[in-house]
C-alpha cells in the first residue's frame, strides 16, 4: 500500500485545516468590548448620580467641547506646557553637565554626593511650600518645582552613565592624543547617552507631576489650577476633562521620550531602575 | 611591596619618590566629610544673615526639632500620617500583587483590564487628588485612597511583568508533574516573580510617601503634610524643616528595609524594572 500523503491523512482523520477561532487571537476585540461595556455602564449609572459628585461620559465630552470653544483649555495648557518646558530644559542642561562632572571625577563625586543624596531622598513635594514662600505664586515657582522634580533622575543617570564608560575606550582616545574636549564629546557623551535617555524618560513623568503639584497649590493659572478651581465649585465634568487631558499628556510625553530613546540611543539597552 | 636591592639602588640614584604623591582621590571619605561640614557651615553662616522668615539655619532647626518633637501635636500628626500610609500601602500591595498575578497568568484578564491599567498608570495620580477629596471628604478615607492609588500601579505593573517573564519551561515541568493551578501559583509563579514584585514594592513605598504628603498638604487638616503647610504659612521656617528632614529619613529607612527584605526573600535574581 502506498504511503498516504499529508493531504490524505488530513482527509481521513477529518482534521481541521485552520486553527479554531479563538478569542485570544483578537486581544483588541476583548479590549474594545471591555472599554465599551465600561463606558456604557458609566453613562447609565453616572446619569443617576448626583452631578456634583459624579459625571458621565457624554457630559465630559460636552464639557470638553465647551472648554475648547471658550479657549480656556488651550490657554491654560499653553501656560502649563511653557512652565514644564522651561523647567525641564533647565534640569536637562544642568543635570547632564553636573552628571558628567560627577561621573568623570571621583573627587567631585565624593564632594557633591552627600548633598545630592540628601536632597534626592527628601520627598520633593515637601519642599514646594518653601519654594512658594521664596518665589511667590507666579511662573517662576512652577519652573522651580518642575526643575526640582526632574533634576535628580537626569543627574544620577548621567553620572552612572559617565562612570560606566569603558576605560579602554577613553585610553584609546588618549593614545591617539585626543584633547579632553574631544574625549568628552566623542567618547563619554555618546557612551553615556543611553543612560541619559533613560533618566530623561523617568524625569519627564516626574516633571509633569511637579507641574501639577505646583499649579494645584498656587492655584492661579494652568491645568492644575483649573483642576483645583472646578473641584471647589463642584464642576465634576470639567474636572474630568482636565484629568483626561493630563493623562493624555502623560502618555504622549512618555511615548515621545521612548521614540527619542530608540532614535538617539539604539546601541545599548541598559537602564538603571530609579523610582 | 618588597623591592630587591637593585631596584632600591636605582630608586636612590634617581632620587625617585618612594611614596605615591598625595592625591585627593585617595581620600574620598575625607572629601565627603569636608563636603558635609562645608555645606552645613555655609548654611549656618549664610542662613543667619538672611531674614529668618525665608531661610533658617542648622542650629535653629536643631533647636526647633527638640522643641517640636516632644509636643503632643507633632506626635499625633506623625502617628496619623503613618497610620494612613500603612493602611493605604498594605491595601495597594494586596490588590496590586493579586491583580498583577491574574493579569500575568490569564490572558483574558489581561486584555480586559489592560486598557484601564495603562491609562491610570499614565495619569499623574496627583491630578486625581481634587476628585478624591470631592468623593471622600477631607478625612482619613480620602488620604488612604490617594496612598492606595499612588502605591498600586508600581506593584501591579511590576508583578504583571514579573509573571510574564516566568519561564514557560518551569510552568510546563510543574504541570507535567501534576501540579494544580494553586500549586503552580504558590510554588512556581510567585517565587519566580518575587524579585520583580519586591522591586515594585520599593517603588511603591516612595510613591506612597509622596502621595500622603501631597494629600495632607492639599487638605491641610491633619498629618505631617498639614504641619508643613501650617509652618510655612506661619513663616516658621526653622520648624518647617523638621518634618521635611523626618520625611526624608522615613523614605530612606523604608526603601533600605525593603531592599534588605528583597535580598533576604529573593536573593536569586536581581532584576528590576525601570519605571
Amino acid at each position: 500500500m502506498a504511503v498516504p500523503t499529508d493531504e490524505q491523512i488530513i482527509e481521513q482523520l477529518q482534521l481541521r485545516r485552520e486553527r479554531r477561532w479563538s478569542i485570544y487571537d483578537h486581544p483588541n476585540l476583548i479590549r474594545s468590548a471591555s472599554v465599551l461595556v465600561f463606558l456604557l455602564l458609566w453613562e447609565f449609572f453616572g446619569r443617576e448620580t448626583d452631578p456634583i459628585l459624579f459625571t458621565y461620559p457624554t457630559a465630559v465630552a460636552e464639557a470638553f467641547v465647551k472648554l475648547i470653544v471658550s479657549g480656556e483649555l488651550i490657554k491654560q495648557l499653553a501656560v502649563s506646557l511653557s512652565a514644564l518646558a522651561v523647567g525641564f530644559i533647565a534640569s536637562l542642561v544642568l543635570g547632564v553637565a553636573l552628571g558628567l562632572a560627577l561621573g568623570m571625577s571621583r573627587t567631585v563625586e565624593a564632594f557633591f554626593e552627600p548633598p545630592i543624596n540628601a536632597l534626592y531622598a527628601t520627598p520633593q513635594v515637601a519642599l514646594t511650600p518653601l519654594l512658594m514662600m521664596w518665589l511667590g505664586l507666579g511662573f517662576s515657582v512652577k519652573v522651580a518645582v518642575v526643575f526640582l522634580f526632574a533634576f535628580f533622575p537626569i543627574l544620577i543617570n548621567t553620572a552612572s552613565g559617565a562612570k560606566n564608560v569603558s576605560a579602554a575606550m577613553v585610553e584609546v582616545a588618549r593614545a591617539y592624543l585626543a584633547p579632553p574636549r574631544q574625549i568628552l564629546f566623542k567618547v563619554i557623551c555618546p557612551a553615556a547617552l543611553p543612560f541619559i535617555m533613560a533618566g530623561v524618560r523617568i524625569a519627564i513623568g516626574r516633571a509633569l507631576v511637579g507641574m501639577i503639584v505646583a499649579e494645584l497649590f498656587t492655584a492661579v493659572t494652568g491645568l492644575g489650577a483649573m483642576l483645583s478651581l472646578y473641584g471647589n465649585i463642584f464642576e465634576t465634568a470639567k474636572m474630568f476633562v482636565v484629568i483626561v487631558v493630563l493623562a493624555g499628556l502623560g502618555v504622549g510625553l512618555v511615548r515621545l521620550t521612548q521614540w527619542l530613546e530608540r532614535r538617539l540611543a539604539t546601541w545599548k539597552e541598559t537602564e538603571r531602575a530609579l523610582g | 611591596m618588597a623591592l630587591n636591592t637593585l631596584e632600591q639602588q636605582a630608586l636612590a640614584e634617581l632620587d625617585l619618590p618612594t611614596r605615591r604623591p598625595f592625591c585627593l582621590a585617595d581620600h574620598l571619605g575625607a572629601v565627603r566629610a569636608v563636603s558635609v561640614v562645608f555645606i552645613i557651615a555655609l548654611w549656618e553662616i549664610f542662613g543667619r544673615q538672611v531674614n529668618p522668615l525665608f531661610l533658617s539655619y542648622p542650629s535653629a532647626i536643631g533647636r526647633a526639632f527638640l522643641q517640636i518633637v516632644t509636643t503632643a501635636e507633632f506626635q499625633r500628626a506623625a502617628l496619623g500620617s503613618l497610620q494612613v500610609f500603612a493602611i493605604g500601602l498594605l491595601a495597594a500591595l494586596a490588590l496590586g500583587i493579586a491583580v498583577g498575578l491574574l493579569m500575568g497568568r490569564y490572558r483574558l484578564v489581561e486584555y480586559l483590564l489592560d486598557p484601564y491599567v495603562y491609562a491610570l498608570d499614565a495619569t499623574p495620580r496627583i491630578a486625581l487628588i481634587p476628585l478624591l477629596l470631592l468623593w471622600f471628604g477631607l478625612g482619613i478615607s480620602s488620604k488612604i485612597a490617594i496612598v492606595f492609588l499612588s502605591g498600586l500601579f508600581p506593584v501591579l505593573m511590576n508583578t504583571f511583568s514579573g509573571v510574564r517573564t516566568v519561564s514557560a519551561q518551569l510552568v510546563e515541568v510543574g504541570r507535567a508533574y501534576g501540579a494544580g493551578e494553586r500549586k503552580l501559583f504558590t510554588k512556581i509563579i510567585l517565587p519566580a516573580s518575587l524579585p520583580f514584585i519586591m522591586a515594585g514594592i520599593r517603588l511603591a513605598v516612595g510613591r506612597a510617601l509622596i502621595g500622603i504628603i501631597t494629600a495632607e498638604m492639599f487638605t491641610a487638616v491633619t498629618g505631617m503634610g498639614a504641619l508643613l503647610v501650617r509652618y510655612s504659612s506661619a513663616l516658621a521656617t526653622d520648624k518647617f524643616f523638621v518634618p521635611v528632614i523626618l520625611l526624608a529619613l522615613l523614605g530612606v529607612v523604608l526603601s533600605n528595609s525593603v531592599e534588605r527584605l528583597q535580598r533576604r526573600l529573593a536573593p536569586w535574581k536581581e532584576t528590576e524594572r525601570a519605571l
